[in-house]
């Protein structure tokens, strides 16, 4: 499916500029910098577990 | 044409976002599917993530995937009210082209916490199964269904599992998700060939197949033993594959095969490159299939008409019981002796849970599992 370029560009700039991602907690991946780099200086969590909880 | 898409379970995980990046650049992801409830607050999510999920709702190919639901909790709580809420109101917001959970109830003192776990196959798990289902597809108004369990004590529950999962669905003409990950691990755990568990499911009512990576835990209890755990925290295995190819012709109300694997195993270059190689390989067979495919069958998965849940949920409070003394014994049992011998003083003994036939092995396992999330991500 074709997805914009506005939504691929800014979940680029968002995947590149995160080192914390979890669907779970509050550690969400950061459309900002200043706030993705808030977010280096926090433990990294699990990861959202979705139904990988075997 | 009724295609199957070849799709990603997507969430907002930076890791999964970055492997699956160049796959929505290219055009491959057909369709994905979401955790809406693994988000704790919806108001965090950025805007351009809710833009995908829209772009994809707008297509019809926006799938909504429990987690936290907990379909057979013998008392009903305000979390899982609250729950159903969420989705009732996320369900205006976006299209789901249908919404499923996970079988089992979940071990946790509260939400977002515990692992889904098996319970007993009875009259009374069955009517609150049904009566979770009428409540989950009255909140979201489309085709509803449910994923096999990975997890299993004993080779019957293995055996009875997808008859029981075609009983719960019956009266909101629901659907399966074959995991085919889970599938492997039933398979490799009580020693079934694969193609035997296939014939065990209602094939005509699968609707989506999830493929996934996992890994192996040597067990204590039965040493040279080694139990295939579905931890999505690898690449898929050559056997899943496999069994994809074999699967994919037999199910003929198949609209949607998923990718999923946690972000913590997509934290390398490598890991993110084998993700996307395992896409374009899933898609591959996907393509295939797509070729060859009878496309006029269509079968819709809705009710001929929507059930209206009664004003009193379904509780069974000795079910409940049991499940609280299981989840505290599998949370804080230091062993699986210990475990072992606390179970036979339970509630449980003698009881329709047959604990008395779990395997150590997979008591074990289970120990694990629940100890592994019972405080949940922190």
């Amino acid at each position: 499916m074709k997805i914009s370029k506005p939504i691929l560009q800014a979940m680029a700039l968002a995947v590149a500029v995160t080192t914390v991602g979890s669907s779970c907690k509050d550690g969400l991946v950061k459309p900002k910098k200043e706030e993705a780099k808030k977010e280096q200086q926090r433990k990294l969590p699990d990861n959202c577990p979705a139904c990988g909880m075997g | 044409m009724i295609d199957i898409r070849s799709s990603i379970a997507c969430n907002l995980d930076s890791h999964i976002l970055r492997a699956a990046l160049p796959l929505f650049a290219d055009e491959k992801v057909g369709a994905i599917e979401w955790s809406f409830d693994a988000l704790i607050n919806q108001r965090s999510m950025p805007d351009w993530f809710g833009e995908l999920l829209r772009t994809y709702s707008e297509a019809g190919c926006l799938v909504g995937h429990g987690v936290f639901y907990s379909l057979f909790s013998g008392r009903w709580t305000g979390a899982q009210q609250q729950w159903l809420d969420q989705l009732r109101s996320l369900s205006r917001t976006y299209r789901f082209d249908h919404v499923t959970e996970h079988f089992g109830f979940m071990t946790g003192a509260d939400f977002h916490k515990g692992a889904p776990m098996s319970i007993p196959f009875t009259e009374s798990t069955l009517a609150i199964g049904r009566d979770r289902l009428v409540r989950l597809q009255d909140a979201c108004r489309c085709p509803v269904g449910l994923e096999n369990l990975a997890f299993a004590y004993t080779i019957d529950e293995v055996n009875r599992h997808g008859a029981f999962l075609s009983q719960l669905i019956e009266p909101v003409n629901g659907f399966i998700i074959l995991d085919l990950h889970n599938l492997y691990c039933q398979s490799r755990n009580f020693g079934v060939e694969p193609d035997a568990l296939l014939s065990l499911y209602p094939l005509y009512r699968v609707r989506e197949i999830h493929l996934s990576g996992g890994s192996w835990a040597p067990s204590a209890v039965e040493p040279g033993r080694t139990i295939r755990r579905d931890t999505h925290d690898d690449a898929v295995p050559a056997d899943v594959f496999r069994l994809l190819k074999q699967a994919i012709d037999l199910c003929p109300n198949l609209r949607y095969v998923v990718l999923e694997q946690l972000g913590a195993g997509l934290q390398t270059d490598g890991q993110q490159s084998q993700f996307q190689q395992d896409f374009l390989w899933m898609d591959h067979i996907v393509q295939t299939a797509n070729q060859i495919r009878n496309s006029l069958i269509n079968h819709s998965f809705l009710p001929r008409r929507f059930h209206v849940p009664d004003s009193s949920p379904l509780e069974d409070p000795l079910l409940y019981a049991q499940q609280l003394e299981l989840s505290d014994i599998l949370e804080t049992s230091v062993s699986c002796a210990q475990a072992q011998q606390r179970l036979a003083g339970s509630g449980l003994a003698r009881s329709n849970w047959a604990v008395e036939t779990w395997q150590p092995a997979m008591l074990e396992t289970a120990l694990a599992i629940a100890q592994k999330w019972k405080n949940g991500f922190d």
